[in-house]
C-alpha cells in the first residue's frame, strides 16, 4: 500500500515546524555577553540585556526570551492597532500628562457594541432574565428538537471556558489598578454583556449546520459567512469568518490556554511555594491530564471537571459571601467608597473614563461577552428557537461577571486587600500577581481557604482549556477540515506546556491580544445581523407570552 | 473494464446536491439496486464538545442518524432495495478497503470536494479512494463543473 503523503502532512508539518524552531534556537551560538558592547553579538546580546544581564542565558531560558522577543514584535504590531488611543484624536496637544484619558479602540468597541445591542434589544437582558433561568432549569426542553446538549448543559460548557483565572485573578488586578470603582464598571460591563452574549447565541443557533450524523456545528464563523451572504455580502462575511476563526485559533492557544496554566501554576506556587523550581513539572502534568482527553479519548476526566465547574463557582460565591457577612458593618462604607470611585476615582489618571475602561476590559476578558466564542458552544442546544438557546446564553456574563467576578471584588475591596501598606500586599499589586492577591485575601479571612481556592483554580483553568480546545477545534475544522483535527491538538498541548515554563508577559499579552481582536469581526458582523435576532426575537416573545410554548412540570 | 452491468457498485456518499447525481448514475451500471453499495464515512468523535463530554451523543447514535439521513434521501429519490453501510474513519480509505472488503468490481465517486489551499494540503478523498482501491474507480464530473 503506498504511503498518502497528504494523509499525515498537517500533522508533520506542524511537529516539524515546532521542533525544527526549537532546535534552532537551541543550535545558535551560546556565546552571550554578558556585557553587549560587541555590536556583532547582535540579538543575542540584546536578548540577554533584557534578561539577568550576569547570568548567561542556557536551555529553556534561552529559548523562552526568544520566543518572547518574536512575541513581543508582533504584540507591538498588532497592539497599536487594537489598543489605539482613540481619545488622542480629541486631545489637545497642550493638556498636561497627569489628565490624559486613554481609551483603547478595542475597549470602545466593545461598549459602543454591548450598549448597541441592550438598547435595540430593548433591554432584552432585563426583560428576558426570568424566562432565561425558567429554560435553563429545563421547563421547556424538548428532547426531540435537534442538536445534542440540553439548554443548562450548554450553558455548563460555555461558562466552563469564560470562569477561569479572569474571575479570580483578572479581576483583583483590575481592582488595584482602577481602585474599587473598577467593580460597578465591570457589573455595568457585565449587564451590557448579557445583551450581547444573547445576540451572538441567538445567531449561533439560527445559522449552524446539522449534519447528516445528527451533529451540530455552529458559531461566529457560521453565523458570519452564511448570515452575511443572505444580506448580498458574502465575500465580507466569508473573510470575517475566517479572521475570526484564525484570533480564535490563537485565542485557544493563548488566553485560552498558556495564560491559564500560567497563571493558575502562579495562584497554586503563591499557597505551595516549592513549586517555584519545578514549575515544568506542573506544566507536564497539564499537558499529560489535557492530552489523555485531547488525543487519548479518556474523556471522564474532562467530565468530571466541566461537571464540578457550577459546583464550584457556587463553593466561592458562597466563601466569598461569608467573609462580607464576617465584615459585614463595612459593607455600607465599602459600596460608597465603590460608588464614589467609580466617577471621581483618588488613585488613577484618567478619572471616571479611566476606570471605565480597566473594568470593561477585564470584564471582557473574563465574560468574552462580544468575542463570538460562547456561540459555538451554544449552537449545540436541543431547541427548535434559535432566540430561546440566546436567552440562556445570557445568564453566561451574569454569573461569570455580575455574580463571580463582583464577589472578588468586593472581597479585594472589604479585606483592604487593594490598598494595603504591607509591603507583602503592596509587592503582589506591584508585580500584578491578582491570583495570589485574591488567595491572601480570602485565607486571610478564612484560615485554610486558599488551598479550596487551589483545588478551584487547578479546576477552572482545566476545564477552560479543554473548552477552548474545543473552541480552537472547531475553528480550526472551519479553516482546514475536520480531518485536520489532530495536527491542531499537538500545537495545543505544545502550548500548555509553554504556559508553564514562559513567565514571559509578551506571550500572555499574545492571547488577551487574540481573544479581543475576534470582538472586532464578530461584532461588525453581529451589529449587520441584529435586524435579524430582532425579528427572531419579536416572534419568540410574542409566542411565549401568548402561551404557545408547553412547559415541563 | 466493460460497460455491461456490474455485480457491486460501491458509491460514497456525503448528502450534498452530487451525492444524487452519482447515485443516479451509479444505478444505471447495475442490474438490480440490490447490487448498489451506498457508504457514509464518519470521522472519529471528537473528544471535547460539549455534546460528548456533558450530552450524550455517541457513535451507535450518529451511525442511526446517518441511517435515518439515508432513509430521507432514497425516499425522496423514490429509490428501494440498495445496501447502506456506515463506517468510520479516513473517507478515501475506508471507502477503498469497504470496496475490497466486499469485492466491489466498481466505485462511482463525485470529483468535488476543497478548493485552494485545503485541497492542496490534504488532496480530495476521490483523489485517495483511487490511490487506494483495489477495482476500478468512476470519478463522475460534478454536475456544476464548466
Amino acid at each position: 500500500m503506498k504511503i498518502h503523503p497528504f494523509k499525515t502532512a498537517p500533522v508533520i508539518l506542524g511537529c516539524l515546524l515546532f521542533f525544527v524552531s526549537v532546535a534552532a534556537l537551541w543550535a545558535q551560538p551560546s556565546n552571550e555577553d554578558p556585557q553587549p558592547a560587541n555590536a556583532s553579538a547582535g540579538e543575542n546580546a540584546e536578548t540577554a540585556g533584557k534578561e539577568d544581564a550576569k547570568k548567561p542565558l542556557t536551555g529553556m531560558r534561552r529559548i523562552e526570551g526568544k520566543v518572547d522577543d518574536a512575541f513581543a514584535k508582533f504584540n507591538e504590531k498588532v497592539g497599536e492597532v487594537m489598543f489605539y488611543d482613540v481619545a488622542s484624536l480629541f486631545r489637545d496637544e497642550g493638556v498636561e500628562d497627569e489628565d490624559k484619558v486613554v481609551v483603547p479602540l478595542a475597549v470602545l468597541w466593545l461598549v459602543m457594541g454591548t450598549l448597541f445591542f441592550t438598547v435595540y434589544m430593548g433591554f432584552i437582558n432585563i426583560r428576558g432574565f426570568k424566562h432565561a433561568v425558567m429554560i435553563t432549569a429545563g421547563r421547556f426542553d424538548s428532547p426531540e428538537d435537534a442538536g445534542e446538549v440540553t439548554h443548562f448543559q450548554a450553558l455548563t460548557a460555555a461558562l466552563s471556558a469564560t470562569v477561569g483565572l479572569g474571575n479570580i485573578a483578572g479581576v483583583a488586578i483590575a481592582v488595584s489598578i482602577g481602585g474599587p470603582g473598577a467593580t460597578l464598571w465591570m457589573i455595568v460591563a457585565g449587564m451590557l454583556g448579557m445583551s450581547a452574549k444573547f445576540v451572538e447565541c441567538t445567531l449561533g443557533q439560527k445559522y449552524r449546520e446539522v449534519r447528516p450524523d445528527g451533529r451540530v456545528m455552529g458559531g461566529a464563523m457560521y453565523y458570519l459567512s452564511k448570515g452575511l451572504t443572505e444580506m448580498g455580502i458574502g465575500p465580507i462575511g466569508k473573510a470575517l469568518a475566517i479572521v475570526f476563526a484564525v484570533l480564535c485559533v490563537g485565542g485557544s492557544f493563548g488566553g485560552g490556554n498558556a495564560f491559564q496554566v500560567n497563571q493558575s501554576l502562579d495562584a497554586v506556587q503563591a499557597t505551595i511555594p516549592a513549586l517555584a523550581n519545578y514549575r515544568w513539572v506542573y506544566g507536564l502534568v497539564m499537558t499529560v491530564m489535557v492530552g489523555i482527553v485531547i488525543i487519548g479519548g479518556i474523556r471522564r476526566i474532562a467530565t468530571t471537571a466541566e461537571k464540578i465547574v457550577p459546583l464550584m463557582c457556587g463553593v466561592y460565591v458562597l466563601a466569598a459571601l461569608a467573609i462580607l457577612l464576617m465584615n459585614v458593618t463595612e459593607i455600607p462604607a465599602a459600596f460608597a467608597l465603590i460608588l464614589s470611585e467609580a466617577f471621581a476615582p483618588s488613585a488613577l489618571k484618567g478619572g471616571a473614563i479611566g476606570v471605565l475602561v480597566v473594568g470593561f476590559q477585564r470584564a471582557a476578558f473574563s465574560n468574552e461577552a462580544g468575542v463570538g466564542s460562547a456561540a459555538i458552544a451554544h449552537a449545540a442546544a436541543k431547541t427548535d428557537y434559535p432566540a430561546r438557546e440566546g436567552l440562556v446564553a445570557l445568564l453566561g456574563p451574569f454569573i461569570d461577571t455580575v455574580v463571580i467576578c463582583t464577589m472578588t471584588a468586593l472581597v479585594i475591596v472589604i479585606t483592604g486587600a487593594w490598598d494595603n501598606p504591607d509591603p507583602a500586599y503592596v509587592a503582589m499589586r506591584t508585580a500584578k500577581e491578582g491570583a495570589a492577591l485574591t488567595s491572601h485575601a480570602m485565607g486571610g479571612a478564612i484560615p485554610g481557604f486558599q488551598y479550596v481556592l487551589a483545588v478551584a483554580v487547578i479546576l477552572f483553568a482545566y476545564s477552560t482549556m479543554i473548552s477552548w480546545s474545543y473552541y480552537g477545534e472547531r475553528c480550526w475544522a472551519y479553516l482546514f477540515g475536520d480531518r485536520a483535527s489532530m495536527s491542531y491538538r499537538i500545537i495545543f498541548l505544545v502550548f500548555v506546556f509553554l504556559g508553564s515554563i514562559v513567565s514571559a508577559t509578551n506571550v500572555l499579552d499574545f492571547g488577551d491580544l487574540m481573544i479581543l481582536g475576534m470582538a472586532f469581526p464578530n461584532i461588525l458582523g453581529v451589529v449587520l445581523l441584529a435586524p435579524k435576532v430582532k425579528a427572531e426575537l419579536k416572534d419568540y416573545w410574542t409566542r411565549y407570552k401568548a402561551g404557545e410554548f408547553p412547559q415541563n412540570k | 473494464m466493460s460497460w455491461l452491468p456490474k455485480k457491486k457498485v460501491v458509491v460514497p456518499v456525503d448528502f450534498s446536491g452530487e451525492s444524487e447525481h452519482s447515485i443516479a448514475v451509479a444505478l444505471e451500471l447495475v442490474a438490480d439496486p440490490s447490487e448498489l453499495y451506498l457508504v457514509h464515512v464518519l470521522f472519529p468523535l471528537d473528544n471535547v464538545s460539549p455534546g460528548v463530554l456533558l450530552g450524550d451523543m455517541t457513535d451507535e447514535k450518529r451511525a442511526e442518524a446517518v441511517r435515518d439521513s439515508f432513509d430521507k434521501l432514497l425516499q425522496q429519490l423514490g429509490v428501494t432495495g440498495v445496501n447502506i453501510e456506515v463506517l468510520f474513519g479516513k473517507p478515501g480509505l475506508e471507502v477503498a478497503e469497504y470496496a475490497a472488503r466486499i469485492g466491489a468490481d466498481l466505485i462511482a465517486i463525485p470529483s468535488h470536494g476543497y478548493d485552494g489551499v485545503t485541497r492542496l494540503l490534504l488532496g480530495s478523498v476521490a483523489e485517495r479512494v483511487i490511490r487506494h482501491a483495489e477495482c476500478s474507480v468512476l470519478v463522475l464530473r460534478r454536475s456544476d463543473a464548466e
